[in-house]
């Protein structure tokens, strides 16, 4: 392929923008992405490019923008799907920006796993997440509490009017009644306990991170891991299955679909899970 | 007895037989504890709705029929408390197994699940006997499969495990 004079042109001036954008000289790499976008509208890295200096410079309008006509360009591209979610968040617009953000991922992990950019889209996904939750949560933490507090008044003044013993003596009525507060104790701490922060499922976290899976795969032994780190594993120690030790090949990782859904829905109902420390 | 003769034979009578006794008996020790724990619920959440509705009755100083504010926010109390008690009693009452549990094709939930390499997770008999009399490739991604590619997928098994001792109606077998 021979490029044209204008694409040259192009290429050169993206270059330039990339070598002021290294020295933190975000206008400039503005102007030279422009200038290359010019003479060539229909290069999706030029703008991807341009919208990551808006980004530096927090203008997130201008970062939408951006990223809407590069997807329009190419509707795999990572970057723009993660800085169109990344502007949409700070839109408000909590629903939107992470459907782009989880698009931003699944092209991600499809392009390289193990690359620094899925790790990254991750974490603002989850922090994203996490705060959708506990928005969500407080209010129903919230009225649980009233309604708990509402119940035991009520039940307390109910036994008191109709308790006929002086005060103090503990008869069947009273203990009947401390026992009705012990169950409404547990009744309230069960239908907040999916909002309730815990434990994990040993069989949806990954042995070795003991976090839970993000992008699970299974072994011929049936050990499920965490993709990445097994790749890492395989690398750089040792092509052997790390807990039972039996020879192992990256072809041989089957990715474990059915957990994949079990940890979605278990993020869906436990948002506090999505916490990352 | 059943981990035993799964070890043998999977596809053996024997398997199935064990694992219908099994079952069976768990869902009565299921069954047994459970409308225990129901007739506690019920009971205590009549006792609150009687207790709210005479506190109400008690501090409502409205005509009756007069729906006002306190009134409302009464009514949205009884609502609430109805959520609450259906939430706290949820593991008990039987409904839909997660799809992950279950195998795509008898849709039960998974005695002994194995995984292909197209990711697909089967019951174990159900897929045996499909590569012995239709054909050896997954039955849902057509991809060329052999018996001695499954893997046994743990992690649901132990998922399906965990989800029946904490709903033990699923053990009710039709």
């Amino acid at each position: 392929m021979v490029l044209g004079s204008a694409a040259k042109q192009a290429e050169q001036l993206r270059k330039d923008g990339n070598l002021y954008f290294k020295k933190d000289r975000f206008g400039a790499a503005i102007d030279a992405y422009t200038e290359a976008i010019t003479l060539c509208p229909n290069v999706p890295v030029y703008w991807t490019n341009r919208a990551l200096c808006h980004r530096k410079r927090n203008d997130w309008l201008k970062v939408e923008e951006d990223c809407r006509r590069a997807i329009q360009l190419d509707h795999s591209s990572v970057k723009a799907h993660y800085m169109l979610g990344l502007a949409l968040l700070k839109k408000q617009e909590l629903d939107e920006g992470v459907k782009e953000l989880q698009k931003a991922l699944d092209l991600g992990r499809g392009a390289n796993p193990k690359g620094y950019m899925v790790d990254e889209i991750w974490q603002e996904l989850a922090k994203a997440k996490y705060l959708l939750w506990e928005h969500a949560s407080s209010k129903r933490s919230w009225e649980l509490q009233s309604l708990k507090e509402a119940c035991e008044t009520a039940l307390r003044e109910k036994h008191f009017l109709d308790d006929s013993q002086p005060e103090g003596f503990l008869d069947e009525a009273s203990i009947s009644h401390m026992k009705q507060l012990e169950v409404l104790r547990q009744v309230f701490r069960k239908a907040g306990e999916a909002d309730t922060p815990g434990e994990v499922p040993d069989y949806l976290c990954c042995k070795i991170t003991l976090d839970i899976f993000r992008d699970p795969v299974i072994t011929p032994s049936g050990v499920t891991y965490e993709r990445a780190v097994i790749l890492d594993h395989l690398e750089k120690v040792g092509k052997f299955d790390p807990i039972t030790r039996e020879p192992l090949d990256q072809s041989q990782l089957v990715p474990n679909l059915a957990i994949k859904e079990a940890v979605q829905e278990y993020l869906d109902k436990h948002g506090w899970a999505y916490k990352v420390d | 007895a059943l981990d035993l003769g799964r070890g043998a034979n999977p596809k053996g009578y024997m398997v199935d037989e064990i694992w219908q006794e099994l079952a069976k008996a768990k869902y009565l020790l299921w069954e047994h504890a459970s409308s225990k724990r129901s007739w506690e619920l019920q009971s205590l959440k009549e006792a609150c709705e009687t207790a709210l509705r005479e506190k109400h009755f008690l501090d409502d100083s409205q005509p009756e029929g007069f729906l006002d504010e306190a009134s409302i926010s009464h009514m949205k109390q009884l609502e609430v408390l109805r959520q609450v008690f259906r939430k706290a009693g949820e593991a008990d009452t039987p409904g839909e197994v997660p799809d992950y549990l279950c195998c795509k094709i008898t849709l039960d939930i998974f005695r002994d699940p194995v995984i292909t390499p197209s990711g697909v997770t089967y019951e174990r008999a159900v897929i045996l006997d499909h590569l012995e009399k239709v054909g050896k490739f997954d039955p849902i991604t057509r991809e060329p499969l052999d018996q001695s590619q499954l893997v046994p997928n743990l992690a649901i098994k132990e998922a399906v495990q965990e989800y029946l001792d904490k709903h033990g109606w699923a053990y009710k077998v039709d």
